[in-house]
């Protein structure tokens, strides 16, 4: 019980973490209520701290809490993907007007936080769903959350109504699993099809009612409309959120689904459809991209994209493909956030996303275009920063697996994605701006935030080892 | 005893009801209703395939399924409340300034 | 499988077959038997004998959907105390009694937050 205990300390702290800031708020006078932003990065940042220290798994994975949880290694490195993804998106929210003085926004970012880890640690389909709406539910609202703007309310409205509309088509295919197998542990849902005595061609439709469910989570193609309207109506660092913590979400119950319940030797069919739709949401998403004139717009379809990339390590179907999705959305959180923590400095200063109106930036704020440039080219897979290494593995666990034609497909696409990324940084490089001598203030919260997500973009790019033999060490608690 | 098959086909029917609906309806609770609806049949498949194998599982999933869609109509009503008040029509074809 | 079917539920057929018998005669028979007059009072709303005031489609409050949210939220997690009780006595049994009644607190306990979040705010007061 005590080792139980222990190992979902980090869920317990951050409930407790959640029920605080509702108590806080409640207390706080109105003229303190800034401190909030504060308050709740450094409980996140604490209990990074907490899991970090107590809530390591052993070597081997293990099953708790009556099978409706795993303690392994990959719930544990998803973990910390989430709870930094949280603690720097509340760094970026100080100075977002209709956001930092309202204390159910952080309630809610912590909840949803909490669903995440849970998502990445579940081992049950019931706690597998109760997960995902724990996620999701409170990223609904944090989406709509600024009710005076209509462009506010309508991310939040599209979000859950397709939401609501895939979440209920995976509890269908749920309910189909179960009936097929007569269980939700997930891992003796694994035993059962790994014997064989269960229908494919039953489970390929139960798993593409699932898949529903999981795509709509990571963005990828065909599952990816609303991403664009709702990354660009929703408070950008919800929009920053979303688009790293949310997704890494996603594709940790992606990687455990298809990867350990689902093995590509049962239900060869499987790598087939991720590879199809890995390959259309790289296609796709990267040339939506080149028409976008809105910087959130244009990252929502870059996102679509990534989705697609990372696929590929799902469709390789190996540890190193599972190794690379993780490596893979390390660096992504990191270089994501730096890259919205750009917009969300210059946003609150000059109050546009439009791409045009970065002219200039350069002159005006060197070091705020010097972080733009970095995690775009890291986007874009340039060496020596991490996007380029976690390109590499992903080609890798793609060839690897004797995909070759999804390979040459993704380089294809990441030279088409260097083209628009590129476009970007001509305008914050070579145009001219009207206030290029307008001082840029930037508040030393969001600098410190930005200054860490960029040196470790810089750090996943060079000193690979670390979160490689973690990666690896996830990869290899799946099974 | 109902055979199982006669369960799924019924569930099968509700699911693709409330699918059509959410497809054909433009109303935004009229929609939410047959979302609700779509629910529902994976809850009546749960329960019946519980009773089949005599497992408890089953049915737990149908609370949490439930307490889920009551959250979920609770944010879906205030955000839909939220979309009336600033754009006054809550025909989801009509609520559409996000584009590009 | 049918014939089964139909051997097991066939109270139920004959039920509904009498219920929609006896609803059918009854209004048939008003509506071949009766006489037909129609007024200015008979054409309005029926309110159980009240005069109807205004139309049925005016609007409400939004007052009464937010008491009405927060009670179906509050009410449906009571479904989670029917599986707690039912393992309630063989936790008990097993000497985990403690334990098992401190799960069902933490749970009230988070409740209790929201409650007192809902009533900090004032998603109770009426006016």
């Amino acid at each position: 019980m005590q080792a139980n205990t222990l190992a979902i300390l980090p869920e317990i702290s951050l409930a407790v973490l959640a029920a605080l800031l509702i108590l806080i708020d409640l207390r706080l006078k109105p003229e303190r209520k800034a401190l909030l932003p504060g308050i709740t990065a450094a409980g996140l940042l604490a209990v990074l701290a907490l899991t970090l220290a107590f809530a390591r798994p052993g070597a081997a994975p293990e099953s708790i809490w009556g099978g409706m949880l795993r303690h392994d290694t990959a719930a544990f490195v998803f973990r910390l993907i989430f709870l930094f993804g949280a603690a720097v998106t509340c760094l970026f929210t100080i100075g977002w007007k209709q956001v930092e003085r309202r204390g159910e926004f952080f309630v809610l970012l912590v909840l949803s936080t909490l669903g995440m880890t849970l998502m990445a640690a579940a081992g049950d389909l019931i706690m597998l769903f109760l997960a995902i709406e724990t996620a999701s539910i409170p990223l609904y609202v944090m989406a709509g959350f600024m009710t005076a703007d209509e462009k506010s309310t309508e991310s939040g409205f599209k979000y859950l109504l397709f939401g609501a509309l895939t979440s209920s088509v995976m509890v269908y295919g749920f309910s189909l699993l179960y009936g097929f197998a007569g269980t939700t542990d997930l891992y003796a849902l694994a035993a059962a099809v790994a014997s064989g005595d269960l229908p494919p061609l039953g489970l390929l439709g139960a798993l593409v009612l699932v898949l529903a469910g999981f795509g709509f989570k990571v963005a990828v193609v065909p599952f990816h409309f609303w991403a664009p309207d709702v990354y660009e109506g929703a408070p950008t660092p919800v929009t920053a959120f979303l688009s790293t913590a949310s997704k890494s979400a996603g594709f940790a119950v992606v990687v455990r689904f298809l990867l350990a319940v689902f093995p590509a030797a049962v239900l060869p069919q499987i790598i087939g459809v991720a590879a199809l739709m890995s390959v259309l949401s790289m296609t796709l998403g990267n040339s939506a991209a080149l028409a976008q004139r809105n910087i959130k717009r244009l990252l929502a379809y870059s996102s679509i994209a990534h989705a697609g990339y990372i696929l590929m390590g799902v469709a390789a179907a190996s540890l190193l493909g599972a190794a690379s999705v993780v490596y893979y959305l390390a660096v992504y959180l990191v270089t994501n956030l730096a890259a919205f923590g750009v917009v969300i400095i210059y946003f609150n200063v000059v109050g546009s996303d439009e791409i045009k109106d970065y002219a200039g930036l350069s002159r005006r704020h060197p070091g705020l275009a010097f972080a733009l440039l970095v995690a775009l080219l890291s986007l874009a897979g340039v060496p020596p920063l991490g996007g380029f290494f976690a390109k590499i593995l992903v080609f890798a666990a793609a060839v690897e697996a004797g995909l070759i034609w999804l390979a040459v497909a993704g380089v294809l696409n990441a030279i088409l994605g260097l083209y628009y990324y590129l476009m970007v940084l001509k305008v914050v490089y070579l145009d001219r701006g009207p206030d290029e001598d307008k001082p840029l203030p930037v508040r030393r919260a969001h600098m410190a935030a930005l200054v860490v997500c960029l040196l470790l973009v810089l750090a996943l790019g060079t000193v690979l080892g670390p979160m490689y033999d973690w990666s690896n060490l996830a990869a290899g608690g799946l099974f | 005893m109902v055979p199982v098959q006669y369960f799924v086909g019924l569930s099968a029917i509700l699911f693709t009801l409330g699918a059509l609906g959410v497809l054909t309806r433009r109303n935004a609770i009229i929609i939410f209703m047959s979302i609700e609806l779509m629910l529902n049949s994976a809850n009546l498949l749960f329960v019946a395939f519980a009773r089949a194998f005599e497992a408890l599982s089953g049915q737990i999933f149908v609370f949490f399924v439930m307490t889920v869609a009551a959250a979920e109509v609770a944010v879906g009503l205030a955000l839909i409340v939220a979309v009336f008040r600033t754009k006054d029509t809550i025909n989801i074809d009509e609520v559409s300034s996000l584009r590009g | 499988m049918v014939t089964n079917l139909l051997t097991d539920y066939w109270p139920i057929l004959v039920l509904l077959l009498v219920s929609l018998g006896f609803a059918g005669i009854a209004m048939g028979g008003g509506l071949l038997l009766g006489p037909r007059r129609s007024s200015a009072r008979k054409q309005e709303a029926y309110e159980s004998g009240m005069r109807a005031i205004g139309p049925g489609t005016r609007q409400m409050p939004v007052r009464f959907y937010l008491v009405a949210v927060l009670f179906i939220l509050f009410d449906i997690e009571v479904i989670f105390f029917l599986p707690w009780a039912v393992v309630f006595r063989q936790y008990y049994e097993n000497g985990l009694g403690a334990f098992i009644l401190l799960e069902m607190l933490v749970f009230i306990v988070i409740l209790l937050v929201g409650y007192a979040y809902a009533w900090k705010k004032g998603a109770l007061e009426w006016e």
